[in-house]
């Protein structure tokens, strides 16, 4: 099953790479509009969750910094952000506070705080439990 | 200081969410309790690690496992005296970890200081205590820390006048 896995991440990898590529010009075109919240929608909704391969990952993860780079008021985003993405935007920004560069973690913790509010500890928790889909 | 209360804010709810400790015997050796995010003996006992930057000198790292907890600490140290009071003066409440009950004696490789908190601790203290301790903490550092800059800045200008008046 590991080995199946395996072939199946293979193929894969070239596909979603691609798919993400789609996606950042999708983004871009989106932020252009001035509609950060569906920018980043788009950006947290394709997330690969089951590949292991690296570069997938900081492809997506480079696609959703610049979604949440570009989003100003976080009150309003929340107001239209679908719960089902809260889980997944708070492994992202517990991976842009792991970067350590000054404007992405203000920007995260600034996203992080309401989001906790929104949230509550469980979607902390589940992004601390969750060793299998991982960001 | 808008960004200090919401790194606080971030470890708060990240330590409050993570501090989720029970009793856990050891799997390998009969009748030992081990804190497992020491040893790490399976990593199923594991949960991920967490990095809270605040900048590129300030961070928080925090690991949890079934029965322990680790949380490490990079103070902010901008300049060489900086770097040596910290040192120091954090080297000096390390060894002073057995009243502390909660800090590490040595900090985790690339860090000032170290908390480890197992389950006997929850157990005993309150985990909002616990929280609000190490919250705290982190606060009150950056200001002894500038305090103790400040007196050995005070006390060299002290030395040096008088010093030098003998050569006016």
């Amino acid at each position: 099953m590991a080995g199946h896995a395996g072939f199946v991440e293979a193929d894969n990898a070239e596909a979603i790479i691609t798919r993400i590529e789609h996606k950042s010009r999708k983004i871009e075109s989106l932020l252009k509009q001035y509609k950060p919240v569906e920018a980043l929608k788009t950006a947290l909704e394709g997330s690969p969750p089951k590949t292991r391969d690296e570069r997938c990952k900081s492809a997506n993860w480079i696609v959703v910094h610049r979604a949440i780079m570009a989003i100003k008021d976080v009150e309003g985003m929340f107001s239209s952000l679908d719960p089902e993405y809260y889980d997944i935007l708070m492994k992202y920004l517990y991976r842009g506070l792991s970067t350590g560069d000054r404007p992405t973690c203000d920007q995260c913790l600034r996203i992080h705080e309401k989001l906790t509010e929104r949230a509550g500890l469980g979607c902390i928790l589940r992004s601390l439990s969750d060793t299998v889909n991982t960001v | 200081a808008n960004t200090l209360r919401l790194y606080l804010t971030c470890i708060r709810n990240t330590l409050e969410a993570a501090m989720c400790l029970q009793n856990f015997p050891c799997q390998e050796v009969e009748r030992h309790n081990k804190p497992e995010i020491e040893l790490k003996t399976g990593p199923e006992l594991l949960l991920n690690p967490v990095l809270i930057c605040r900048n590129e000198a300030e961070k928080c790292l925090i690991e949890t496992s079934i029965n322990s907890l680790r949380i490490s600490l990079k103070v902010k140290q901008t300049d060489e005296l900086e770097n040596i009071l910290t040192k120091k003066f954090l080297r000096f409440l390390s060894m002073r970890a057995e009243a502390f009950q909660v800090l590490r004696r040595k900090p985790v490789q690339g860090y000032d200081i170290s908390f480890l908190i197992t389950n006997y601790h929850c157990e005993e203290m309150q985990k909002q205590k616990l929280i609000d301790f190490i919250v705290q903490f982190m606060e009150d550092i950056d200001k002894e820390i500038s305090e103790l800059k400040l007196s050995v800045n005070t006390r060299g200008r002290l030395v040096a006048t008088e010093f030098l008046k003998q050569f006016i």
